[in-house]
């Protein structure tokens, strides 16, 4: 197999330009029109992001609902949303769309948010570059794996999905290269419901079912 | 003396400091000049004097420079800081002329380094006017603003903005923050060094000389709040928040800050904390040098609970400090102190004497969640609060600077 060229990423986050929406229309009026680059970092870059909460729901939208404008329902139907499942992002802004509109439609009064708690759109820019570390044995990608920042973890497994082929994160595309031998493996990481991980979660996880695919195999 | 790299592998883990490493190869060389207005006392000094060495390890030609100026210059930008925050006050012409005439004294003998330099980080409102003094620069300026500034007192920020809006890009603590500028505005939270004087690991002893240095009582619960006699940090409030619990509980307060060279209030605030304070044995309110770390760190291990009960708070690295010491952290509910502190989960957020009095009333009631909320919370501060988050995104910003400074994606 050709070696796997471990990469490393670094996010730095930064204002859209767009207004803050203080309340649940507002958030619906600049969803649809922001950049695809500002929907991606507030449902999938929002992981990357250094917190102090571990929030119920990993896209920003759904926690600024159920935290600011106190709006549980919303919340819980945005929070579904898994933005690795949809095809584009346009698809994404569609469904997160059909959500707001629903809602505003069920909606007697719209739910808004104090001064000091409105929603902030943020966009964030990647920096992508090599970890300088090689393997070529798939029995060790776990230990590599372990061993992986949370930015390689985020690129390899998450960012991935977004690049050609997509949906398919980098470590099965590589496996791939002797789909039959790695098997196992492949199955492991699919068997994985890794949005709603934290990255050092999600590393742990992968680290733990690559082991025992390996036991297994 | 700061740390090397290499020391923090044991917090952070052998990956976190490699990946450093690495952006810093793409930097070799890059001359970055940071400049701010003190080189003691308060947050920002205290980052640069382990960011600068950091980045030099790193392969960049780092230096940190430190502006000058008469006591009347800094009750001005104590103005113009007071002012960024909210607070109404008055700047007269004849304070901006102040302003100006002492940067243009301090850019006369900073020229070399600031027309040289690849990058310059110009830290909050004091020597934000060396920009245009600089008219044969060469590198990026960037405005680095540690403090709030989402609600300033307008006249203030509109002659400051005249200032900033000439920068190549802006970095604030939080969105919440940010005022509208014409250039990128970059989000970076500060964050503490787990190996400084101030946050790293004590022995016992060390703890308990400080306990009976202060004459504390170790069988009381012991409140603190760590701060500069500022009014903005309310320790006025938190007497008054005491009081109230001390009908039920036989706490202790400690306040304990230092004063800053650019602070000159901080004097008539210490005078009106100690008034309020009165001959109460168990209010120790400590006016501390500068170089009080370790004092600093004992007292953090000591408390039971960390207050920083402020009104107007930039990021509150104070909070960020107790929360490393694993303790729960009781916080006005603004500026970054929002961010750190998750109700129930690492603290409490109040907003005023009587809601820190009810907080400090149910923790002691649950000492349990005590424990809880303080693991929970160092925990959090290792995973994103550390510097070698910090310095990472100090360095992926200069690799954008330099390239694009609005691009989505870059490979290095």
């Amino acid at each position: 197999m050709t070696p796997f060229e471990v990469k490393d990423c670094a996010l730095l986050g930064r204002m859209s330009g767009l207004p803050p929406a203080f309340n649940l229309r507002e958030l619906r009026e600049r969803i649809a029109v922001c950049g695809e680059n500002v929907l991606f970092h507030h449902f999938c870059e929002t992981t990357l992001r250094g917190t102090f909460d571990n929030p119920d729901y990993r896209n920003d939208f759904a926690v600024w609902s159920k935290l600011y404008l106190g709006d549980r329902v919303v919340a819980e139907r945005l929070g579904i949303l898994d933005p690795y499942s949809f095809p584009s992002l346009g698809e994404l802004r569609a469904a997160t769309l059909d959500v707001l509109d629903e809602r505003l439609g069920e909606s007697t009064m719209i739910p808004w948010a104090r001064p000091g708690d409105e929603f902030f759109f943020l966009e964030s820019t990647t920096i992508v570059f090599d970890a300088g570390i090689r393997f070529t044995q798939p029995s060790r990608l776990a230990a590599f794996i372990r061993k992986m920042t949370n930015g390689s973890v985020y690129y390899h497994f998450l960012e991935a999905r977004r690049r050609p082929p997509l949906g398919v994160d980098d470590f099965t595309a590589w496996l791939k290269e002797d789909e039959e031998a790695n098997r196992p493996y492949i199955q492991a990481l699919a068997s994985i419901d890794f949005y709603f991980h934290t990255l050092p979660h999600l590393r742990h996880e992968l680290g733990r079912v690559l082991t025992e695919a390996k036991v297994s195999k | 003396m700061s740390a090397t790299l290499s020391a923090y592998e044991g917090i952070v883990g052998s990956a976190v400091i490699r990946q450093l490493r690495r952006l810093g190869e793409k930097l070799k060389g890059t001359r970055i000049v940071h400049v701010n207005s003190t080189r003691e006392g308060g947050g920002v000094a205290e980052i640069l004097e382990w960011m600068t060495p950091l980045m030099t390890e790193l392969g960049l030609n780092a230096s940190w420079e430190v502006i000058h100026g008469s006591g009347r210059f800094f009750e001005v930008t104590k103005s113009i800081h007071n002012g960024l925050q909210g607070h109404s006050v008055p700047i007269t012409g004849k304070d901006w002329k102040v302003y100006e005439d002492v940067n243009a004294r301090n850019f006369e003998r900073l020229r070399p380094a600031l027309e040289e330099a690849d990058i310059v980080v110009v830290h909050d409102p004091q020597p934000a006017p060396l920009l245009k003094l600089c008219e044969r620069r060469k590198g990026k300026w960037i405005w680095r603003a540690h403090i709030d500034i989402s609600r300033p007192f307008r006249p203030a920020w509109k002659v400051l903005r005249t200032f900033v809006e000439k920068y190549d890009a802006s970095i604030f603590s939080m969105a919440e923050f940010a005022q509208p500028l014409p250039h990128p505005q970059y989000l970076v939270p500060p964050s503490i060094d787990p190996l400084s004087e101030k946050n790293r690991d004590m022995s016992p002893e060390e703890i308990e000389a400080v306990r009976n240095g202060f004459g504390l009582d170790p069988s009381r619960p012991l409140l603190v709040q760590i701060s500069r006699f500022d009014r903005f940090k309310d320790p006025v409030g938190v007497i008054e928040a005491y009081r109230m619990v001390r009908k039920v509980a036989k706490v202790q307060l400690v306040l304990a800050g230092g004063g800053a060279s650019d602070d000159p209030e901080g004097t008539a605030i210490l005078e009106e904390v100690m008034e309020a304070a009165g001959s109460d044995p168990d209010i120790h309110v400590l006016l501390l040098p500068p170089d009080s770390h370790r004092t600093v760190n004992a007292l953090q291990r000591l408390a039971t609970i960390i207050l920083q009960k402020s009104t107007r708070e930039g990021f509150g690295l104070t909070v960020t400090e107790g929360m490393w010491k694993g303790k729960p952290v009781i916080g006005g509910d603004v500026g970054g102190i929002r961010l750190q502190v998750v109700p129930h989960h690492t603290g409490f957020l109040v907003n005023t004497p009587e809601g820190a009095a009810h907080r400090i009333r149910y923790l002691l009631h649950h000492q349990d969640g005590i424990e809880r909320m303080g693991t929970t919370a160092r925990e959090f501060v290792r995973e994103n609060f550390l510097l070698t988050r910090h310095i990472r995104e100090y360095l992926t910003l200069m690799l954008v600077t330099l390239r694009d400074p609005r691009a989505n994606f870059i490979q290095v």
